[in-house]
C-alpha cells in the first residue's frame, strides 16, 4: 500500500510542480533575456530599465498606501461584523451573517464598475443627485481617488477577512472571558485584555491575506485607479504589456519578480499566523454556549450602521448596474428616467458576437475547468491528509504556493511558456493557467472534508472485506460530496469571473467575460457593460444553486 | 481459530526517539476464548490488535490465524486486511454516516458477493441477535451511542467470522451504559463459538469478560493468565498493581515454611502466600485494600497488623480509609456503616492467602 502511495504522491508532485513552478521559472528567465522568448540572450537591461524608471517610486508609494489602507479597512470591518454577529444580541443576526459573504458572489470588476457608476465625477448617479439637490456646479465626490480605491477594495476584501475572523470568534472558548469577568473586569475591559489578544493570530492572518489580495488586485486599480491616473504595481505592469506596439514583457517580468517575492514572503507569514492560531484557540466541544453581550442603548445605532453597510455591499451595486443597463445614458432616477427606459443595451449585448463568445468561453472554463481542477484537488487533498510522508509535505507546500500568486504576474510567466507551445492563444492556455493559480481554492475545502473522515471509517470497510477501490467508491467519495461541492462552486465562480490572469493570456478568439467588461469600461460603454454584468451575475448564481442542489441529494443524513 | 504470533516487532520514530510499540512479542491466543490485551495507554495493545487485522504492518515477525500465515517478514507473506475475513469493532464504532443500519450491517456480505435475499435474511438475523430488530431503515446517525455500538457488533458478526477483534469498544459509553453493554457483550459472546481478542485499559472490563488476560507494558507481554490468577497470584509487581488497587510494601524473606513464606517488613513479621524466593531476598509485599478489615484494639497472635486510622472518606458503597502502620500508609476499604473514627487505634489479621509476594 505504501508503495502505491509513493507513486501517486510523486505523480502529483510532478503535475502540481509543473503548474506552480513552471510560470515562476519562466518569469525569472524572461526577466533576464532579450527578445520575445524567455531564452534569449542574457541581459540585465530589463531590471535596470524597470528599477531606474522615475515613475516607479510614485507607483510604489501608491501601492503601499492602497494595500495597507484597504487591508486595514477590510480587517476592521470584518472584526466589527464578526463580533456583533457572534457575540451580541443584535437583532436579525441570521441575516447579517450572510451579508459579509455576499460580495463574493459579485465579480470584483462589476463591483468596482458599479461604484464608478454611482460616484464618478462627470455623471455618477450620486453626484448628479447631489448637484441637483444643492444646485452645485461641480461634482462634490470623486471615486477616481485613493480614498475611493481603498473604500472599494476594502469592501471587496471584507468577505475573506470575515471568513477567517468569524469562525475564530465563534469557536472562542467562553470560559476565558468568563474567568476575566469573575476577576472583576467589565465587558469592554475583557474585550481589550482577553478577547482581542486571544484572537490576535486570526486577526493578523486575516490582515496578511488581505494584503496579499490587494497586492494582486487588478479590478479596482484598473477601473478606478487608471482613470484617476493613480497607478499601483499591478496597473504599472499592465501598462507595460498592454500598450500595443511597445509591449515589454521582459520589463514587466522584472517588476513582477518583486511583487511575486513579496507575495510569497507574505504567504509564509500568513501560514505562521494560522498555525499559531490553531495553537491558541482551543474549542472544547461539550456544552458550548457563547455568552451573549447585551448591546442595550447601542443597539439601534449599530443596527442602522449594519443596515447601511448591507445596502452599500449588496443592494446599491446590483441596483446601479440594473438601472444603468436600462436607461440610455446616466441620469437622475425619476419619472424622466423611467420614461426613457428600454432594453436597447440588452439587445445590443445579445447581438454582439464578442460578448456572446466571451460568455461561452467563460462558461466552458467555469464548468469544465472546475471539474478538472476538483478532480486534481481530490487526489492532492487525499495525499496531503492521508499519506504523511516527507514527499506528501512537499506536495502540500507546492499546492499552497500558488495561493500567493498575483494573477497578472503569473500570467506573464505563463505567457513566456505558452508562446513556445501550440497552446498559445487557445482556450487551453487559460484553462491551465486558471487551474494552476486557483488550485488552493479547490484543495482547501476537500482537505477539510478528508480530515473529517475518521480513518476508522475506511479501516472498518477493509475489515469488512472491501477492497481498496470499493472502499474509495462506497465510503470515502460519498462522505466527500459536501467538500467536493464547495470546492467545485468556489473554483467555478473564480474561473467564471477571472480577470487578472485573463487580461494577460486572453487573445482575440479567447475573450472571457471579465475582460470583455473591462473593454466596455475602457470604452465607457456603461449600458452594455451593465447588461452583460447582470447576465454574468445571473448565470453565476444559477450555476451555484444548481450544483448545491445536486450536492444536497448526495449529502449524508444529518445527525 | 487459534492465533499464533511469533517475534512480532514494530518500532516508531517520534521526535527522534525510537518507540518500541511491539518488542518481539510471542503469543498464542487459544481457539474460542475471549482473550484480553490489557495495559496502560501506549503499551502496544492496540498496535498488536491492528497487526492481527492487518491495518498495521509489523517490522518483523509472523502471524498465523487458524493455521494460515497472514504475515511473515521472513517468508514475505502479506494477506491484506480485506482478505483476512475477520470481524472488528472499533473504538469509535466507525458507523458509516451516509448509510442506513441495513447497509452498514449488510456491507461485509455485499463485499462477499452474497445474494440479495440471503443478505436480507442474515442481516435480520444478526440485528435480532443484538436486539435491534426493526432498525433496518434507520439512518445510522439517528442512533444512540449504545445502539451504534450494537450496530458495529452486528456488522462484525454478520459474516460469521471465526475471529472477532474489539478495540476498546466500551470506552465511548457513559458509566452506566458501559456496565450494561459489558454484560450484554458477555452474553452475546458466550452464545457464539468464536475467538475474541479484546483490547482495553479498564481492569474491571478485562476481569469481567475474559477467559484469559495478557497484561502488556512498553511493547512486551508481562504476564498471561485467567482473571483470578492475575488478580490473586500475579507474578509481577506491575501486574499486581495494575489489575487492582494494591498496598505495596518492601520486605525481606526470612523463612520458607512448607505452606507459607515469612517476610519481615515495617508491618512486622508476616506469613505470606508461598513463593519461591531465596532467604534474604528483597521482595515486594502486595496487600489489596479489600482484604483489610480493621477492628478496635483487641486482635492478637500471628499475622496481626496494628495501626491507627489516619483518614476516612465516605464514598457511598464503602469508606476509603488510610491506616498508618509501621512506616506505611495502608489503603483500606471499610464497610459503609463502620463505627471506627479517625485517630482510633486498630488492628487486623490478614490471611497468608491475601499476602502476595512479587519481585521487588
Amino acid at each position: 500500500m505504501t508503495h502505491r502511495h509513493g507513486k501517486l504522491t510523486w505523480g502529483l508532485i510532478v503535475v502540481v510542480g509543473f503548474l506552480t513552478v513552471c510560470p515562476v521559472i519562466m518569469l525569472v528567465f524572461g526577466s533576464f533575456s532579450t527578445g520575445l522568448t524567455a531564452t534569449g540572450d542574457f541581459t540585465l537591461s530589463k531590471y535596470i530599465g524597470a528599477y531606474t524608471d522615475p515613475a516607479l517610486l510614485e507607483v510604489m508609494g501608491n501601492t503601499f498606501v492602497f494595500v495597507l489602507g484597504s487591508a486595514t479597512l477590510a480587517t476592521v470591518l470584518a472584526l466589527f461584523l464578526a463580533y456583533l454577529n457572534n457575540r451580541t444580541d443584535m437583532p436579525f443576526r441570521f441575516l447579517f451573517k450572510i451579508i459579509p459573504v455576499v460580495p463574493m458572489m459579485i465579480p470584483h470588476i462589476l463591483f468596482s464598475v458599479s461604484w464608478v457608476l454611482l460616484l464618478n465625477p462627470s455623471n455618477g448617479i450620486f453626484n448628479l443627485i447631489l448637484k441637483q439637490l444643492f444646485s452645485l456646479d461641480k461634482a462634490p465626490l470623486s471615486i477616481y481617488s485613493m480614498p475611493g480605491m481603498i473604500l472599494v477594495e476594502g469592501l471587496l476584501d471584507l468577505p475573506i477577512a470575515y471568513l477567517i475572523i468569524a469562525p475564530a470568534m465563534a469557536s472562542f472558548d467562553v470560559a476565558l472571558e468568563e474567568s476575566s469577568r469573575v476577576c472583576g473586569a467589565g465587558n469592554s475591559r475583557t474585550l481589550r485584555r482577553i478577547t482581542l489578544p486571544v484572537l490576535r493570530p486570526a486577526i493578523l492572518a486575516a490582515f496578511v491575506l488581505c494584503v496579499i489580495r490587494c497586492l494582486a488586485s487588478f479590478a479596482v486599480p484598473s477601473v478606478i485607479g487608471m482613470p484617476g491616473r493613480i497607478y499601483v504595481l499591478a496597473t504599472h505592469l499592465y501598462q507595460m504589456i498592454s500598450t500595443g506596439f511597445q509591449a515589454d514583457y521582459g520589463m514587466a517580468s522584472a517588476v513582477g519578480m518583486s511583487v511575486l517575492a513579496a507575495s510569497i514572503g507574505l504567504i509564509y507569514l500568513y501560514r505562521y499566523f494560522t498555525s499559531a492560531g490553531e495553537r491558541f484557540v482551543t474549542i472544547s466541544g461539550r456544552g458550548y454556549k457563547p455568552t451573549v453581550i447585551r448591546l442595550k442603548r447601542a443597539k439601534v445605532p449599530l443596527f442602522i450602521i449594519l443596515g447601511l453597510l448591507s445596502l452599500v455591499l449588496i443592494v446599491l451595486p446590483v441596483a446601479a448596474l440594473f438601472y444603468i443597463s436600462l436607461v440610455p445614458y446616466s441620469m437622475v432616477p425619476g419619472a424622466r428616467a423611467f420614461a426613457a427606459m428600454s432594453f436597447k443595451h440588452w439587445t445590443a449585448v445579445l447581438k454582439d458576437p464578442i460578448s456572446l463568445l466571451s460568455l461561452k468561453n467563460s462558461l466552458f472554463l467555469g464548468v469544465f475547468g472546475a471539474s478538472l481542477g476538483v478532480t486534481l484537488s481530490v487526489f492532492v487533498a487525499y495525499v496531503i491528509v492521508k499519506v504523511k510522508t516527507k514527499s506528501a509535505g512537499l506536495l502540500e507546500t507546492l499546492s499552497f504556493l500558488s495561493f500567493s500568486f498575483p494573477g497578472i504576474v503569473i500570467g506573464v510567466g505563463f505567457m513566456w511558456f505558452f508562446v513556445r507551445t501550440p497552446l498559445y492563444a487557445t482556450i487551453w492556455a487559460l484553462l491551465i493557467g486558471y487551474i494552476a493559480t486557483y488550485m488552493p481554492y479547490g484543495i482547501r475545502p476537500i482537505t477539510s472534508a478528508f480530515i473529517q473522515i475518521h480513518s476508522h471509517l475506511e479501516e472498518s470497510s477493509l475489515v469488512s472485506g472491501a477492497s481498496y477501490l470499493t472502499t474509495l467508491r462506497r465510503i470515502v467519495l460519498p462522505l466527500l460530496v459536501p467538500g467536493i461541492t464547495s470546492g467545485w462552486v468556489l473554483m467555478a465562480t473564480m474561473f467564471f469571473r477571472e480577470l487578472t490572469l485573463s487580461v494577460v493570456l486572453s487573445r482575440p478568439g479567447t475573450e472571457v467575460l471579465a475582460v470583455q467588461i473591462l473593454r466596455f469600461s475602457e470604452d465607457g460603454l456603461w449600458g452594455r457593460l451593465s447588461a452583460l454584468g447582470i447576465i454574468m451575475i445571473g448565470v453565476s448564481t444559477l450555476l451555484v444553486v444548481t450544483v448545491n442542489l445536486i450536492g444536497n441529494r448526495f449529502k449524508p443524513a444529518e445527525s | 481459530m487459534e492465533i499464533v504470533i511469533k517475534g512480532l516487532r514494530k518500532h516508531y520514530v517520534s521526535d527522534g526517539k525510537v518507540i518500541k510499540a511491539l518488542d518481539d512479542v510471542d503469543l498464542r491466543i487459544p481457539e474460542n476464548e475471549i482473550f484480553t490485551l490489557l495495559g496502560p495507554s501506549g503499551c502496544g495493545k492496540t498496535t498488536l490488535l491492528r497487526c492481527i487485522v492487518g491495518l498495521e504492518t509489523p517490522d518483523a515477525g509472523e502471524i498465523t490465524i487458524g493455521g494460515e500465515t497472514v504475515w511473515s517478514t521472513e517468508k514475505g507473506i502479506y494477506v491484506p486486511t480485506e482478505k483476512r475475513g475477520l470481524g472488528m469493532v472499533f473504538q469509535t464504532y466507525a458507523i458509516w454516516p451516509h448509510m442506513t443500519v441495513f447497509d452498514n450491517v449488510g456491507y461485509p456480505l455485499q463485499n462477499r458477493k452474497v445474494p440479495k435475499d440471503e443478505i436480507r435474511r442474515r442481516v435480520a438475523k444478526t440485528l435480532d441477535f443484538v436486539q435491534l430488530s426493526g432498525f433496518e431503515s434507520r439512518p445510522a446517525t439517528k442512533l444512540s451511542g449504545g445502539q451504534q455500538q450494537r450496530v458495529a457488533l452486528a456488522r462484525a458478526l454478520v459474516a460469521e467470522p471465526k475471529v472477532i477483534l474489539f478495540d476498546e469498544p466500551l470506552s465511548n459509553l457513559d458509566a452506566k451504559l458501559r456496565e450494561e453493554t459489558r454484560k450484554d457483550l458477555k452474553t452475546f459472546l458466550g452464545e457464539l463459538k468464536i475467538t475474541a481478542v479484546y483490547v482495553t485499559h479498564d481492569r474491571v472490563e478485562a476481569l469481567a469478560l475474559s477467559d484469559s488476560i495478557a497484561v502488556m507494558r512498553s511493547g512486551r507481554i508481562v504476564e498471561i493468565g485467567g482473571p483470578k490468577k492475575i488478580y490473586f497470584d500475579a507474578e509481577d509487581r506491575f501486574v499486581a498493581d495494575f489489575i487492582g488497587r494494591a498496598n505495596l510494601v518492601p520486605a525481606v524473606v526470612k523463612e520458607q515454611r512448607e505452606d507459607a513464606t515469612v517476610v519481615e517488613s515495617s508491618l512486622g513479621l508476616l506469613a505470606c502466600r508461598k513463593a519461591d524466593f531465596p532467604l534474604g531476598e528483597k521482595v515486594t509485599l502486595c496487600l489489596r485494600p479489600e482484604f483489610i478489615d480493621p477492628a478496635r484494639g483487641g486482635e492478637e497472635g500471628d499475622n496481626v497488623i496494628r495501626g491507627r486510622v489516619a483518614s476516612l472518606v465516605f464514598i457511598g458503597d464503602a469508606y476509603e480509609g488510610e491506616i498508618r502502620a509501621g512506616d506505611e500508609n495502608l489503603m483500606a476499604q471499610l464497610g459503609p456503616e463502620t463505627e471506627l473514627a479517625e485517630g482510633e487505634e486498630v488492628s487486623f489479621r490478614v490471611s497468608p492467602r491475601h499476602l502476595l509476594l512479587v519481585p521487588a
